[in-house]
């Protein structure tokens, strides 16, 4: 773990952008009034699938019609 | 003019509103720093989780800076290229399909005003999200492998970005032509895979390909030059991309005009 506080500075842009992501893709599931499956299967898929969870969600998890 | 600013403001503000404008610019910049930042820490973490077995050699060489840059641009060549596809294909269709198209044709707006301005917003969504990420990558390789002189690094990312703009209105016109979004999709994909494998392939005789803007991207940043092939392949991009618009409109004026 030492290795990455040694360059810690260098992750802190892809943590905010991984959290920025996160939250957006959580008021977006508030507020969006069907998903493609439970809302509750993609509120965990956000939440505990790293990086790609939120991804997942915007490509796939939204309705457009 | 004006009406046209408005259907172009209206497509703006549906990306603001399901958040296309966040999302897709921040997935690049994790796609970008992903490749710096593994070929950097991969031997250290081999190394902090016990190493590799005595005797083994293995030595994993750290990139030169351009190698660097260049494994993000193959990310967005396969994920990127991916998530521009999925996020274009039903731009059109889907309007079509859920009534939509109809409800904003119903008034005098000329098909081109309607379709430009949304090639116009993907564009922009495209540079914005492509050029987070190409600057990720890039800021990462100065850090960590050494520094890639600006301009050098611009002019690469011109070169590719006509391949990704390419694709982009290739699923539009797809999504133009076809009602259904997945087909419109599916079609671009496949038809940037077997121009990729035949650019590939072939790429002695086809060397104004769009298909390698990639390699000559690669080129560049190793030579300083432009290879042979280069303003030919932007050339016949333009041409294309041109050619598709022309005729996404002609051939959607028709399908609406008619049913």
């Amino acid at each position: 773990m030492e290795l990455f506080f040694e360059h810690y500075a260098l992750f802190i842009p892809l943590i905010i952008a991984q959290f920025v992501l996160l939250i957006v893709a959580i008021i977006d599931l508030v507020r969006i009034e069907k998903t493609n499956g439970p809302k509750w299967v993609w509120a965990l898929v956000i939440i505990f699938v790293n990086i790609i969870g939120p991804i997942l969600y915007f490509i796939f998890g939204r309705r457009h019609d | 003019m004006s009406l046209w600013f408005t259907l172009f403001k209206k497509e703006w503000l549906e990306m603001v509103r399901n958040f296309k404008i966040i999302w897709v610019p921040l997935t690049f910049l994790l796609l970008g720093s992903m490749d710096p930042l593994t070929s950097y820490y991969m031997p250290k973490m081999i190394d902090a989780l016990g190493g590799l077995p005595e005797g083994t050699v293995i030595e994993i060489p750290y990139p030169s800076p351009p190698d660097s840059l260049m494994m993000s641009v193959a990310q967005f060549d396969t994920i990127g290229v991916l998530i521009i596809v999925l996020i274009t294909m039903g731009l059109i269709a889907g309007e079509r399909k859920s009534g939509v198209a109809a409800m904003i044709l119903v008034k005098p707006v000329p098909f081109g005003f309607y379709i430009t301005a949304k090639w116009a917003a993907s564009l922009l969504l495209m540079w914005l999200s492509y050029i987070t990420g190409m600057l990720a990558s890039w800021y990462y390789t100065g850090v960590l492998f050494g520094w890639i002189p600006f301009g050098e690094f611009l002019t690469a990312l011109i070169l590719y970005g006509v391949w990704l703009t390419l694709i982009m209105t290739l699923t539009l016109f797809f999504s133009a032509v076809f009602k259904v979004p997945g087909l419109a999709g599916f079609c671009s994909i496949a038809l940037a895979i077997v121009i990729n494998l035949v650019s590939g392939v072939l790429s002695h005789r086809l060397k104004w390909s769009p298909a390698l803007l990639q390699t000559y991207a690669g080129e560049y940043l190793h030579s300083g030059e432009f290879s042979a092939g280069t303003f030919p392949s932007i050339l016949l991009a333009t041409a294309a991309i041109i050619f598709l618009m022309v005729f996404a409109i002609i051939i959607f004026r028709n399908k609406e005009l008619s049913g």
